[in-house]
């Protein structure tokens, strides 16, 4: 198996490499970086539902679509990318999705571990510290007759920068995403208090991953892979692939497994109800209510916000909880109905930002 | 049939890429199998062909996501496309909830069914492959 240890990549350049190997049959473990910001977004995603364009064509940060899973993300020099590529006849590879990501997820673990950070493979294919922060996410898939895991050693993250390349539906939303990615994922940067040097984490990376998978070659890029990378660029950044309808909208935004930021719109007879809602485990954790209603007493709805707290996120337990709140506060709010509520926060997949 | 818990119907063919074909009439109908689904976990995405593509036996003409995994949907005939399950857009997870049945992905109309059927595997053939699967796993597990 091939080691291309490519240091740092024009950014789309990082993410088409492992599609060119993969499309090639070679073997290999790539380790990379961008050199510029890319966004990224999953292969069943459309970059106009997903991506703040203007956000990012103003402040020149280009997005591709892979051909992999997950959602979308923001990339900069700061994360280390392990992608590694084999043939789907190699039986010293895991064929079961969890075994997978487990297994090959491992040799990372090791690495945050060898710098003092406790980290662990959980599913949904995150790997997590000891206080179950995310600290680095996953994904893979078939290309051509390989196989493909890729993932990020976070040495540092730019929240703010992650929350405002996502299309959201208002502000607030945004807000609410980038809370969440400071409380929920983390970074060698703020566990450690520093950025420990790049090729530290690339060594003990590789030699981690030749633990699990046997001595690599070491090789450079040729000219013939450079060359379909420019080929293969050509197509994913083309609007017709990026652009791609999917018929199931986004229903929010994943921040790491169990935990979920939605966004809700319901036009009620008495006005727009507008929700955004946090949910950890499937319960809400926290909501937001907003719109052009009228709501008697006032200061009642942000009570009746508190009130939904720790409801699972189920349409009957969340429309039981409005109606009895309605009765216990005799709320007086013409032409909304607890159920114009519920459905604002549980029909939100059906009416996401466009 | 049953292998090792998972669910194979007689009338079936299946390939080495895990999915099965049933031949109604002039058209075949596609899916991939239970093995196949409970590998892969709940699936949260489908792309389906284009009704009127040509596929080749073998090759990719369709994807699928789970677990931010995406694998491919592979021809198990050759032919033309004449119908998706367009349902699977909005409840993919029809996949895992009867891969046979609601979960069936699209039809071919095919172009050279009886050589392509020569390929695929029933009976004895499927139990010994889906045999060989199982240890994989249990392999990989240990």
């Amino acid at each position: 198996m091939y080691l291309f240890d490519l240091g740092k990549l024009p950014g789309q350049q990082s993410m088409l490499i492992f599609h060119v190997l993969a499309r090639m049959g070679v073997e290999a473990l790539v380790i990379v970086s961008p050199k510029n910001p890319l966004v990224s977004i999953g292969y069943f995603q459309d970059a106009g539902r997903e991506i703040d364009l203007s956000f990012c064509r103003e402040n020149g940060i280009s997005f591709m679509k892979r051909e992999i899973g997950g959602g979308g993300t923001y990339l900069d020099e700061n994360q280390v990318f392990y992608q590694l590529i084999w043939k789907r006849s190699n039986p010293r590879f895991p064929v079961e999705m969890s075994q997978i990501f487990e297994e090959l997820s491992f040799p990372a673990c090791e690495t945050y571990r060898k710098f003092g950070i406790e980290a662990s493979f959980r599913q949904e294919n995150d790997i997590v510290t000891r206080k179950g922060k995310k600290i680095a996410g996953e994904g893979g898939g078939d290309i051509g007759d390989c196989m493909v895991l890729v993932g990020g050693i976070l040495l540092d993250f730019d929240y703010e920068t992650m929350s405002k390349v996502l299309k959201v539906p208002d502000e607030k939303f945004r807000d609410k995403v980038y809370k969440s990615m400071e409380e929920n994922l983390t970074t060698m940067k703020r566990e450690l208090g520093d950025i420990p040097p790049r090729e530290e984490v690339v060594q003990t990376l590789v030699r981690e991953y030749e633990k699990v998978i046997g001595r690599f070659e070491s090789v450079a890029l040729d000219n013939r892979i450079v060359e379909r990378m420019k080929t293969l660029e050509k197509k994913f950044t083309s609007d017709r692939f990026l652009f791609k309808k999917t018929r199931k909208v986004p229903k929010g935004i994943k921040i790491k497994g169990g935990v979920e930021i939605r966004y809700g719109i319901h036009k009620a007879k008495g006005g727009l109800i507008k929700t955004v809602e946090e949910l950890e485990q499937e319960k809400i954790k926290e909501i937001g209510i907003s719109g052009d209603f009228q709501f008697y007493p006032k200061d009642d709805l942000s009570t009746m916000e508190v009130e939904l707290r720790k409801t699972e996120f189920d349409q009957g337990k969340i429309n039981n909880k409005i109606e009895q709140f309605y009765e216990e506060h005799r709320i007086q709010a013409p032409g909304v109905m607890p159920e114009d509520f519920t459905k604002a926060i549980v029909q939100s997949e059906s009416e996401g930002p466009e | 049939m049953e292998i090792e818990g998972y669910h194979f119907p007689d009338d079936l063919y299946y390939d080495k890429e895990h999915c099965w074909c049933r031949v109604e009439g002039n058209v075949v109908v596609t899916g991939t199998t239970d093995f196949a689904q409970k590998m892969a976990g709940e699936i949260v995405y489908v792309q389906l062909p284009l009704i009127g593509k040509s596929v080749t036996q073998g090759k990719p003409c369709a994807a699928l996501e789970s677990g931010k995994w995406v694998g491919r949907i592979y021809a198990v005939v050759s032919g033309k496309v004449v119908e998706v399950n367009e349902e699977l857009e909005d409840t993919p997870d029809s996949i895992n909830g009867g891969p046979y049945e609601q979960g069936w992905i699209f039809k071919i109309e095919p172009s050279n069914l009886e050589e392509d059927l020569k390929n695929l595997m029933q009976g004895d053939d499927l139990v010994q492959f889906i045999k060989s699967e199982i240890i994989r796993v249990a392999a990989e597990k240990k």
